[in-house]
């Protein structure tokens, strides 16, 4: 892992934390979560040994992830949320959605075309891996105590 | 019954407005209006409207409605909301305590202003850092994000529509990278504006409409959709506007 790698895991989690702050995450709860953060850009950049397709890895970090914001949650008793929100700040395609508008400016429409595409695509990526987690971590609920009805 | 579905309704609304998700408010008022003897309970929730019908042991109807405008992000609130929502599923409190307890919740302390524009400056510095941005990107970054912190702020109080405030901050914000690149301070404006279009975009709303479409809560989920859409589109015409006024990138 070079010095570009260290750099974006050490930034990554100050940006985790300061948005943990700005959305008034207190205490441990605060800990937690930024290092959330932490956690999944280094899986990010980790699987990037054997899966090239980014995509890909935004569905098993948004998995991985979210399994830790479930056990968190009910460790912490708090909302699953908490945790969500902050561990996928680093993953918030901000580059791609800029370029999107730059290829869009600059009039180079067929780069515009893909790079939309290709945010949309992390976009749903990251919220299909955390639906599954939830369907999952409800039916366990669910079948645990069920709901009165 | 009456005051206690309405202590249930603020306790939701409140959800609502920190951020919880639909799915979450509902099952919480659910649970609270069980554990408060209702017989049958009715909800609707959507990201701007509530409705909650609860069925008394003696057959009675009763219904309520909030509207709800505004949302934000507070999850040490939520977090305390969701322990009192628990309290009363477990064991039953009475209307004066419930209210008591709500007061003490919506006092709830906020990181202050100061704080939060330190906090902002460092997103903006740390985004540029992360995608791949000098020292020199940086430290404007840095400068850029406290600045559009401080302009958000005074949005917040003059300006009502929230989207007209993102369309603000973002035309700000490549302005001023468009200015510092004029002084030859940064070579050029991609990383800053990068960094400081992080705490703008709806990538967090995007992400919440699209988990909302599929666990079910179709129309929350195309309304988060379109919001996220429609900032998105204007975060980049306040991006054209400051690059045709800078004249081209």
């Amino acid at each position: 892992m070079g010095k570009a790698e260290i750099l974006q895991i050490v930034t990554g989690f100050l940006g985790s934390l300061s948005f943990g702050i700005l959305f008034n995450i207190r205490g441990v709860r605060l800990f937690w979560a930024a290092l959330a953060g932490f956690f999944s850009w280094s899986l990010f950049l980790i699987l990037a040994f054997w899966i090239p397709s980014e995509p890909v890895r935004y569905f098993i970090v948004a998995v991985t992830v979210s399994i830790y914001a479930e056990i968190m949650a009910r460790v912490l008793k708090t909302p699953t949320t908490t945790f969500h929100m902050t561990a996928l700040i680093p993953l918030i395609p901000g580059g791609s959605l800029y370029y999107t508008m730059a290829s869009l400016f600059g009039g180079n429409l067929s780069n515009f075309l893909e790079k939309a595409v290709y945010t949309l695509e992390l976009s749903v990526s990251l919220a299909l891996g955390i639906v599954l987690v939830t369907a999952v971590a409800h039916t366990i609920t669910r079948l645990r105590k069920p709901a009165a009805k | 019954m009456k005051e206690l579905l309405t202590c249930a309704m603020d306790i939701g609304e409140q959800m609502l407005v920190c951020g919880a998700e639909v799915h979450r408010v509902e099952d919480s008022i659910q649970r609270m209006c069980l554990s408060m003897g209702a017989k049958r309970v009715d909800i609707f929730i959507i990201t701007s409207s509530m409705v909650v019908t609860v069925y008394t042991p003696s057959g009675e109807a009763l219904t309520q409605t909030r509207r709800i405008t505004g949302t934000g992000t507070n999850m040490e609130r939520l977090h305390r909301l969701n322990d009192l929502s628990r309290k009363i599923c477990t064991s039953p409190l009475g209307v004066t305590e419930i209210r008591e307890e709500f007061q003490k919740i919506q006092e709830t302390k906020v990181y202050s202003f100061g704080v939060q524009c330190l906090v902002c400056a460092v997103i903006a510095g740390a985004f540029t850092l992360f995608f791949g941005g000098g020292l020199a990107d940086a430290l404007v970054s840095l400068c850029v994000g406290a600045l559009v912190k401080l302009l958000s702020k005074i949005c917040e109080k003059t300006v009502t529509s929230r989207i007209f405030d993102k369309f603000l901050c973002a035309f700000a914000a490549s302005l001023l990278a468009f200015i510092a690149m004029r002084l030859s301070l940064i070579s050029g404006v991609d990383k800053v504006i990068i960094g400081n279009i992080m705490s703008l975009i709806p990538g967090i709303g995007l992400t919440n409409a699209l988990r909302d479409l599929f666990t079910g809560d179709h129309i929350a989920g195309l309304i988060r959709t379109i919001e996220s859409g429609l900032i998105a589109l204007v975060i980049a015409a306040g991006y054209f506007l400051s690059a045709i006024l800078m004249g081209g990138v």
